[in-house]
């Protein structure tokens, strides 16, 4: 086993542990962040999305080996009052239905916005094209995003706001 | 084997506990409390097992069905809180205890269906019980009081009481039976949009499903199951596993689909890979040479074998025999996977002779049976807390993996947890049975029916549907004889909703070696892809525009099929609204290189719920691909209880649909399971959904539930755009651009 030192939700994290046991399993099993869910296990279904810096990352692929060093923001870790844009667009369009998939996308369309702050429909599709939804909130999700959108605009218009991953 | 009528009612009585999940990201130690139910200040006001409130005026209402996303858990509280007269923010929503003695078994999409009418009569009784005793309290006329939010309120003199102040006078008086109802013009909430009560938490992390249960002392495990269908266990050797950090043992288990042996393990990733270094030699199966698409071309010959009756009226054959014109086609809709997003999982720890169990599932009944069996010991033994599920869609209304659990923590002496990998999940289900549909219709001179004949495989599912554990391959059930009308199946079979005096559904046993069971609408899809592609080609045949061809077919009045009334005009308005709001009569807009057109399809689900759906396609003028630009359905569900549920359901519903007409499709080749992931099994995803559009056509009538309605109806809407788009007439699934190329 190694020490790997990381920073998940803003507080620094030693993990002893298999340098190849992903960051996935490392958020599940060792830190108890359920809301990073297992979906697929090989990158293709999206539901363990991370914050890695502002970039999204599939925590299934990366190995704790790979983490060291960098920090991570999970769903718990947006906001736990729900007042990121993205999270409070969710609630007013309805998105979710069983919800397992939605903290992947939420987090997802956060590291869009910051790459994008007015996605168009194509840059929706390509960022959320990697991501399964089986209960088929993908309507309500392309619309949410740009409410997100909308919101997080509204939002650095006003003075002193404390900025949210 | 358990028919679906006997799981719907019945009663179990088992005791309550809620289960507290310590959300501590914080926390040295995986924590999970086992607590009672925290003991309010005095004794609590809940006159029936649905609703209490305690003297703090806390509000709970509890949930009479288990929640997968489609919404019971916000729908049926608000239910309740309508006639109770309370806001739905604020009140606290729970499962109902199993101590009510209700089951809670969720499928067929009878929720709201089945609980409306209960449910408000036990919000309604409470109200007027509150009343009473704030009349009281103000010596007033009960008349002259009225309920506001959470409290009696006396107009005249403008006094109120809140609920809470009321509850130790509220509990002395008697429990009316006959309370009465809220006219629908008084609704608040109900009728107007209600958002998913669970949402703060979905989008802040604090939901709970299976995968995240903590028990102290747990143990992980993960499964190598046999890669065929039907195959057994000769041996293992579990020293390299063994020899993993984190492995504590390897056991076989067998109380599954199929045998296998089990690493347990202090976390799931070191389950996960230890199991790759189990050494495992399967023994052969009785189906090794099972291959899916053989199956399904060899399908429709079982039409030649002798049939069992499910509806005849008139007389078809003959009619079909002197007909002027004659057309025949077979529909086949292949084995499809649910594949949900979270894989099977279950937890169980067995102890002091009963077993404790944490389980996505949708059925209490099932998995409490299996525990029992499993551990055997008395249902009364077994406790169930019953989770939230990432998806069910029919998957979750088996227990082989709670028996696996059970089995795992019988033989190691502590709480497990077992999961399911993704590929684990796609080999190692109950598929949706791969079915062919054969319509024969007798024409006129002007290409209108005088008699139809509808043959159906759609037996497949009624044999296996609720196989549980026992051996399929080596001694396949043997189904008694059974009268299909008194099931009402095959579903979309049985109930076909159109007008024809000279009618003959029959249908043929076909068995294969693929456990089956209900996939979301169940026998609909595949019925209804049938005979809905079928209406469209005699439309097309005979000039004539679908939906008018359709019209024809629903004169007005109420149509008796067993237990079922069947209101075609209701039927006939969806389809002229559908019309209407799609643009149908309105050429769409051409573009460089496609060829554009819309399909129609329309079903009734079990006279209850009557749907129009409207698709509008693009096909590569080469044939090289296709896609679904837009959906318009139109619904009358009855009373529409929550527009924003509905329409919820309805993009739920195309998106599952679409999946399987496009792309899904489960194959078998020598015996073992195909496709292991959604790489090889596709589903939908964002880039593959059309504009949907929703027309809720409110009738007023009694809620028909909705889950799954507007599932069945994608494949022929589709299929139908197809064929006016391009003229090719796909009649089995899924509509590839290869399929395009070969009709």
């Amino acid at each position: 086993m190694t020490i790997h030192r990381l920073i998940v939700n803003g507080r620094p994290r030693e993990i002893d542990a298999d340098p190849k046991m992903p960051l996935l399993w490392v958020l599940r099993d060792r830190l108890e962040l359920f809301g990073v869910r297992y979906g697929c296990g090989v990158g293709i279904c999206g539901a363990c999305t991370v914050l890695e810096g502002g970039r999204a990352a599939r925590a299934c692929m990366v190995p704790i080996a790979d983490a060291a060093g960098k920090s991570y923001t999970t769903i718990e870790g947006l906001s736990p009052t729900a007042d990121h844009p993205c999270q409070r667009a969710w609630l007013d369009e309805d998105v979710a239905q069983c919800g397992f998939c939605q903290a992947g996308m939420i987090l997802e369309a956060a590291a869009l916005l910051r790459a994008r702050p007015a996605p168009t429909d194509a840059d929706i599709e390509v960022a959320l094209g990697g991501h399964v939804c089986r209960c088929g909130t993908y309507d309500r999700l392309r619309k949410a995003v740009k409410l997100a959108a909308d919101y997080a605009r509204a939002d650095s218009a006003k003075p002193a706001k404390k900025e949210t991953p | 084997m358990i028919g679906r009528r006997e799981l719907f009612e019945g009663a179990g009585a088992l005791a309550c506990l809620t289960l507290v999940v310590d959300l501590g990201a914080c926390g040295p130690a995986p924590v999970a409390r086992v607590a009672s139910a925290p003991a309010p200040a005095g004794p609590a006001f809940a006159p029936n097992a649905f609703l209490r409130i305690a003297p703090d005026g806390k509000v709970t209402l509890y949930a009479v069905r288990l929640e997968m996303g489609q919404g019971v858990h916000t729908l049926l509280p608000a239910i309740l809180a309508e006639e109770l007269d309370v806001a739905l923010d604020g009140v606290t929503i729970e499962t109902l205890p199993a101590s009510a003695g209700v089951e809670l078994h969720t499928s067929g999409s009878g929720s709201s269906r089945e609980a409306f009418a209960k449910l408000r009569v036990a919000g309604a009784a409470a109200r007027e019980m509150l009343t009473r005793a704030a009349a009281a309290e103000w010596r007033v006329d009960v008349e002259s009081c009225a309920t506001e939010r959470g409290r009696v309120v006396h107009a005249s003199t403008g006094r109120t009481l809140a609920y809470g102040s009321l509850v130790p006078a509220a509990r002395k008086l008697a429990v009316p039976e006959k309370p009465a109802l809220k006219a629908r013009s008084a609704y608040k909430t109900i009728g107007k949009p209600i958002r998913r009560t669970n949402g703060h938490d979905i989008v802040t992390g604090n939901v709970r499903y299976g995968m995240d249960v903590r028990v102290p002392e747990m143990l992980f495990a993960a499964v190598a199951r046999t890669p065929v269908l039907g195959g057994t266990l000769i041996r293992f050797d579990g020293a390299a596993a063994l020899a993993i950090p984190g492995v504590v043992g390897v056991v076989p288990v067998k109380a599954g689909i199929h045998p296998g042996v089990a690493v347990l393990a202090r976390d799931t990733w070191t389950a996960l890979r230890a199991r790759d270094a189990l050494v495992v030699e399967w023994g052969p199966s009785p189906v090794e040479s099972f291959d899916s698409n053989r199956f399904l071309d060899d399908l429709p010959n079982a039409f030649r074998a002798p049939q069992v009756a499910v509806r005849h009226e008139g007389d078809a054959h003959a009619r079909i025999a002197e007909a002027n014109g004659r057309f025949e086609a077979t529909y086949v809709y292949p084995f499809q996977a649910h594949a949900p997003l979270e894989t099977m999982n279950a937890t169980a720890h067995v102890r002091d002779g009963g077993v404790e169990l944490w389980v996505p599932t949708q059925t209490d009944v099932r998995a409490v049976q299996m525990a029992a069996k499993v551990a055997g010991c008395a249902k009364e033994r077994v406790r169930l807390h019953p989770l939230l599920m990432g998806g069910g869609f029919g998957r979750r209304l088996f227990a082989d993996y709670v028996g696996e659990a059970v089995e795992l923590s019988r033989a190691c002496g502590k709480p497990v947890q077992l999961v399911y990998s993704r590929g684990d999940d796609m080999r190692h289900g109950y598929f949706q049975p791969a079915t062919a549909q054969r319509f024969t219709a007798g024409l006129d001179a002007r290409g209108r029916i005088v008699g139809l004949a509808h043959d159906t495989t759609c037996a497949a599912l009624t044999i296996y549907e609720m196989h549980d554990g026992t051996d399929i391959w080596h001694a396949p059930p043997v189904r008694p004889p059974q009268d299909y009308a008194a099931d009402q199946s095959p579903w979309g079979a049985y109930d076909m909703p159109y007008e024809l005096p000279h009618l003959r559904v029959d249908c043929a046993d076909v068995t294969s070696p693929v456990p089956t069971g209900p996939w979301r609408a169940v026998e609909y899809p595949s019925t209804v892809f049938g005979r809905e592609s079928f209406l469209d080609e005699l439309a097309h045949r005979a000039g004539v525009d679908p939906i008018a061809y359709r019209i024809e077919l629903l004169p007005p009045g109420v149509k008796k099929i067993g237990p079922f009334e069947i209101d075609r005009a209701r039927l006939r308005r969806v389809l002229d609204i559908a019309r209407a709001r799609s643009g149908w009569d309105a050429p769409l807009a051409s573009r460089e290189g496609w060829l554009r057109a819309r399909g129609i399809s329309a079903n009734v689900y079990h006279a209850q719920s009557y749907l129009a759906m409207v698709a509008e396609v693009s096909v590569a003028r080469d044939l090289s691909s296709l896609r679904v630009d837009r959906v318009v359905t139109a619904v009358d569900c009855g009373m529409a209880l929550n527009p924003l549920g509905i329409e919820a359901q309805t993009e739920s519903g195309i998106a599952w649909g679409l999946g399987a007409t496009l792309f899904g499709k489960m194959d078998f080749e020598r015996g073992r399971p195909v496709q292991s992931s959604y790489a090889d099994f596709r589903v939908p995803r964002i880039g593959d959904m059309p504009r949907i559009e929703t027309v809720i056509a409110d009738s007023g009538d009694k809620p028909g539930g909705y889950g799954e309605h507007p599932v069945p109806l994608v494949a022929p809407a589709v299929a139908n755009a197809v064929f006016a788009a391009c003229g090719k007439r796909v009649r089995t699934l899924p509509i590839t651009p290869e399929a395009l190329k070969r009709a």
